[in-house]
């Protein structure tokens, strides 16, 4: 017969026992360090809501300029990283700070302008000569001067024009050091022209006068990477975890949930994680 | 910032040229800006280059679009200067050719002598200046053509296939000429069909080909990795039709 310390003791094993997986459940979460243009484009909204249903894991995803956000794997708080500037990942890489670079997705960038358009900018299929016309009338152009990728694709589309823009800026070019919705809300309101990705720009709420004056240009083209951040550097990385996430975004499934995400219609990324050279 | 009355940038928005029901030009957008390495139109024979340039002089007028200099809708004549394929030498002196254009160009009598030979020894004609200009060779025409449109010290310098048909040591002499004037801060924009010239001299390339503006940058980033089927075969010799 069992006596009275012995169901308390049973009583006390099976507490921990049933307790265990709500241990483990809360978990399943990892962070992931990712761009504001990304969060604005309302991908994470969609994506990883699916992602849990599928799987059980919490994704809480830290947005910052894309450089802001390698620099978050860098210091070891987050597990993993998903931006859009591939020269800024792979030095990332070869600092020993991920695992692997993975393609995901792209989407691309378009240049947004007022539709008064001083610069005479409209339809061009050069964006290098557009930038041109921009910098000749010297007509108000936003930056978002925050090292993210949208900023670090403007800096390379004002060398692909030609412009040293460190040199060649004026009053015009406004660095304003923010994200996507900032800069979009300061050209509307002065007029001027910016660079946005297209996912932020058709998720944008407040357009106004804005329109999209150039696209198309093979230079605008926005590539999405992912990386488990470096576990050997940073033990506290949930590897299995943070790499069930990566394996999720470029398998067949997490390619077509992404492809499947629209607004008015409209499909904002491409997946592409078949393209080893991307 | 732009200097007042500075023709540039020249910039042409959605210019469309077409003459006799033949489109020359279709929907060309470019901006040309001051800068110290010259601007290179390149492409093939027809592919409108020509056209361009006397069009960004403001000597034949667009069907559609606009052109403006300095942000004006008419270009100043006196700061801009051209240097057709085939100069025509005035039957006079190489250096009274010279004397003639620097007049035309309003330089004072009292300035002409001492601008003249400043000029002439720029472009390596000191010591021809009595001979006749029709009985220079046509390397040393193409010099003396050069010479003539400095007279008039402009802004814009457009050059039409300069070195066409001269031998290299001609070509290296005019070569050697446009990369003097660009250092000087003249705004140099040639056409060109040798890959080889354009590779040498260019800050900046265009690629026309039927009229239309194909792909345009930084030169290096033309050669090394340019963007368009149309660019890679050119580059690489093949015919664009």
């Amino acid at each position: 017969m069992l006596n009275r310390r012995a169901l308390i003791a049973a009583a006390a094993f099976g507490a921990v026992v049933f307790a265990m997986p709500a241990v483990f459940a809360q978990d399943k979460s990892i962070v992931v360090a990712s761009t504001t243009s990304t969060q604005d484009s309302g991908l994470f909204e969609y994506l990883l809501p699916l992602y849990k249903q599928k799987t059980g894991v919490t994704v809480k995803v830290v947005s910052q300029g894309t450089g802001q956000a390698l620099d978050t794997g860098r210091r070891g708080d987050a597990d993993v990283v998903f931006v859009h500037a591939k020269s800024a990942e792979e030095k990332f890489l070869a600092e020993g700070e991920g695992v692997k670079r993975f393609p995901v997705m792209y989407n691309d960038f378009v240049l947004i302008g007022p539709k008064s358009d001083p610069a005479g900018i409209k339809g061009m299929k050069d964006v290098g000569q557009a930038l041109k016309a921009i910098m000749a009338k010297q007509a108000a152009f936003i930056s978002r001067g925050d090292r993210s990728g949208t900023h670090v694709a403007e800096l390379a589309l004002w060398k692909a024009s030609g412009i040293d823009i460190e040199k060649d800026k004026g009053a015009w070019y406004k660095s304003i050091g923010q994200g996507m919705g900032a800069a979009l809300n300061t050209a509307g309101a002065g007029n001027g022209y910016v660079l946005s990705d297209r996912g932020t720009w058709i998720h944008f709420k407040n357009k106004g006068d804005l329109q999209i004056l150039v696209e198309g240009d093979k230079r605008m083209f926005n590539q999405y990477g992912v990386m488990l951040v470096n576990p050997a550097k940073h033990p506290n990385v949930k590897k299995e975890l943070g790499q069930q996430f990566i394996d999720y975004l470029i398998s067949p499934e997490g390619q077509k949930d992404i492809a499947n995400y629209k607004i008015n219609g409209e499909q904002l990324f491409y997946p592409n994680a078949n393209d080893a050279g991307a | 910032m732009r200097a007042p009355g500075s023709e540039l940038p020249v910039v042409f928005t959605e210019v469309a040229i077409v003459a006799a029901d033949v489109t020359i030009l279709d929907g060309i957008s470019l901006v040309l800006l001051g800068g110290s390495a010259p601007t290179v139109l390149i492409g093939p024979n027809g592919a409108g280059k020509t056209t361009l340039l006397r069009a960004a002089m403001g000597l034949i007028p667009v069907t559609r679009g606009r052109i403006s200099w300095g942000g004006r809708e008419a270009a100043s004549p006196q700061r801009l200067a051209f240097v057709f394929q085939r100069p025509v030498m005035l039957r006079r002196s190489t250096g009274d050719n010279l004397h003639y254009a620097l007049a035309a160009a309003g330089v004072p009598r009292d300035q002409r002598a001492s601008r003249a030979a400043e000029l002439l020894a720029l472009v390596g004609l000191e010591k021809l200046a009595q001979r006749p200009a029709r009985r220079l060779s046509g390397g040393e025409q193409q010099r003396l053509a050069l010479a003539r449109a400095l007279a008039r010290d402009p802004e814009v310098l457009f050059l039409d296939e300069p070195t066409a048909s001269l031998d290299p040591a001609a070509t290296k002499a005019i070569e050697d000429i446009v990369r003097a004037v660009s250092a000087r801060g003249v705004k140099v924009v040639m056409a060109t069909h040798d890959l080889g010239e354009a590779k040498r001299l260019a800050g900046e390339i265009v690629l026309l080909h039927r009229g239309r503006l194909i792909e345009s940058g930084p030169a290096s980033e033309f050669f090394e990795n340019s963007r368009t089927q149309e660019a890679r075969k050119f580059i690489a010799g093949e015919l664009l039709v």
